[in-house]
């Protein structure tokens, strides 16, 4: 892709602010995931993380500092950087009335994918949907849907990957196949900044994370279970970082 | 590929969507049966008394030319078949305008809460590109539904009445057309517009219903209501055998309350979108019969009324950002 490296960083904020109103949602932020990083973005509700995702995926503008995603700067090079992501929010219903395959197509012509239908099928056999290509979306259950909300956000082969809360309201065996779906896309280089307040789901699939509260990031490292990260031990030190901050 | 070509494919993909999604849509197909029905109904009872005038003029015709007597002694009839419209157009001023409101905001709220205004938004596509793209969904839709309307006018309009349109009632038909279109267009962009910036699109659809009823009802009806004329049926200066001069007189020593009343009229965009098309078929008695293109140079100041609504609320609606604290239903 002209104008980025192969070695910049896959997202790179410099004092990332977000302030409205006399009120700071993101304080200054400045942050640098490597690529092929799955990065778990961790906080209480309303800590910022969303507004974080916002910032970085072009949907808000922010008061101060920079951000780059995938080489590319997000307030002057906002086309070049949602060509280069995919996204999926939290609770996302897509067009209940369309087909799987419907909704897949709709959004592979908007993200200018040269041939919708064979992209479509690729995503369907990588998500293992393929049965559910035909059916109505609105007669799906919340893990399906996500699944095909997943589908949409790696249509078009993106660099970089935003999940928010992606597990939200799914039972374990949806959180299960969603694991290992990421797992997957790690695989296979792509880089996902995922929000979420699950712990476990952090200590399964995460190389790095950051922790958010009050806007402000107060912890930022790779992880490894064989640094002894698991689920406990990143309970702890959630803990421990949010009693800290709010001493 | 050009990226001016992208642009207008990515557009394209999203009204066809719209379109599509529309057919799918019950309350749509409903609004529109509804729509039809409503307008047939005054439409088919107008034509079958015309049906009765045209069919009594024969019969009496018929029964002259029997007994030998020259049938030039009874006058034919003027038979204006368009001025049976009347209905249609009332029913599009209130119940289109009802459903264009509506459909803005169900184009907004859909988006919204199902999320996939932001999935669209984090596509290499401007933000304006996709308003613009809805607006044109609602465009279509408009033309859509009157085009339904005026076809099956046009249809059972001669079937019922007996009366066929000439080429020129065809053309009178395809402006009204237009001028639904431009009319049902400016209340779907406010519709959706309103239901979009709201911080609930309920409370959008509530803002552009108290507009639409404060412009489009009360106005007119203050209007008429400050109208001396009619205060009294059949009109007050008829009744009072009042000369045309001496009303003329009469009303200059009230100018200033008659700019008021004239201003508040003037406001309401059904208003104009009704002069206009009374006028283009001949339902308003002084231009009955009266060639086209003089009726549309005098009503040339209500459809620019009319233009200038509608691209003035599409431009709003174009130029005001989308505030990503609306990308959900509930905010």
């Amino acid at each position: 892709m002209p104008g980025t490296r192969p070695t910049d960083p896959a997202i790179a904020t410099q004092g990332l602010t977000l302030s409205y109103g006399g009120h700071t949602a993101l304080h200054p932020l400045t942050l640098e995931i490597p690529r092929g990083e799955v990065f778990g973005f961790l906080g209480h509700n309303g800590a910022g993380k969303t507004t974080t995702i916002r910032l970085l995926t072009t949907l808000l503008s922010p008061s101060d500092g920079t951000a780059q995603v995938a080489g590319h700067d997000v307030n002057t090079e906002a086309m070049q950087v949602r060509a280069a992501i995919g996204y999926l929010p939290e609770n996302v219903r897509l067009y209940d009335r369309f087909t799987t395959r419907e909704n897949l197509t709709f959004f592979a012509r908007l993200s200018g994918v040269e041939d919708p239908a064979a992209q479509v099928d690729r995503s369907l056999r990588f998500l293992r949907i393929t049965e559910l290509a035909d059916r109505r979306v609105g007669t799906f259950s919340k893990g399906m849907r996500q699944r095909v909300g997943l589908a949409q956000a790696i249509l078009h082969d993106p660099q970089v990957l935003f999940l928010d809360e992606p597990t939200s309201g799914l039972d374990p065996m949806g959180v299960r196949a969603l694991r290992e779906i990421i797992d997957r896309l790690r695989d296979r280089g792509m880089t996902i900044f995922m929000n979420t307040h699950l712990l476990s789901e952090v200590a399964r699939s995460c190389t790095s994370i950051g922790v958010l509260a009050h806007g402000r990031l107060v912890f930022h490292d790779r992880i490894s279970a064989l640094d002894g990260y698991d689920e406990r031990a990143l309970e702890e030190l959630y803990v421990g970082v949010a009693q800290e901050d709010a001493a | 590929m050009p990226e001016t070509f992208s642009s207008t494919a990515q557009m394209a993909t999203i009204g066809l969507r719209d379109a599509r999604e529309a057919l799918r849509d019950r309350f749509v197909l409903v609004a529109i049966t509804a729509l039809t029905l409503a307008a047939l109904v005054s439409l088919v009872t107008g034509a079958m008394a015309l049906h009765g005038d045209a069919a009594t003029y024969a019969q009496a015709k018929a029964l002259l030319l029997k007994l030998g007597k020259d049938a030039s002694v009874i006058a034919a009839p003027e038979l204006y078949p368009l001025k049976l419209l009347r209905g249609t157009i009332e029913q599009i001023e209130i119940m289109g305008a009802v459903i264009a409101l509506v459909a803005g905001y169900r184009a907004a709220a859909a988006e919204r809460g199902r999320q996939t205004l932001a999935l669209i938004l984090t596509r290499p596509l401007a933000h304006w590109q996709y308003l613009a793209a809805k607006l044109a969904g609602g465009l279509g839709l408009a033309a859509v539904s009157l085009g339904v309307v005026f076809a099956a006018t046009a249809l059972i309009l001669p079937l019922v009445s007996g009366v066929g349109l000439a080429a020129d009632d065809l053309a009178r038909l395809a402006i009204v057309w237009g001028a639904g279109i431009l009319y049902l267009t400016g209340l779907y962009a406010l519709g959706f517009g309103l239901s979009l910036w709201a911080r609930s699109p309920a409370a959008g659809l509530i803002a552009a219903f108290a507009l639409w009823l404060l412009v489009v009802l009360v106005a007119p009806q203050i209007g008429d209501t400050m109208d001396p004329d009619n205060q009294v049926a059949g009109g007050i200066y008829a009744q009072l055998s009042v000369p045309k001069a001496e009303q003329d007189r009469i009303k200059a020593g009230f100018a200033t309350y008659e700019t008021i009343r004239g201003g508040i009229e003037q406001a309401s965009v059904t208003k104009h979108f009704e002069r206009l098309t009374f006028a283009v078929l001949g339902i308003k008695d002084s231009y009955t019969g009266k060639p086209l293109g003089p009726i549309l140079a005098e009503k040339s100041g209500d459809l620019l009324v009319l233009i200038l609504f509608t691209l003035g609320l599409g431009g709003i609606v174009l130029l005001r950002p989308i505030d990503p604290d609306r990308l959900t239903k509930e905010n």
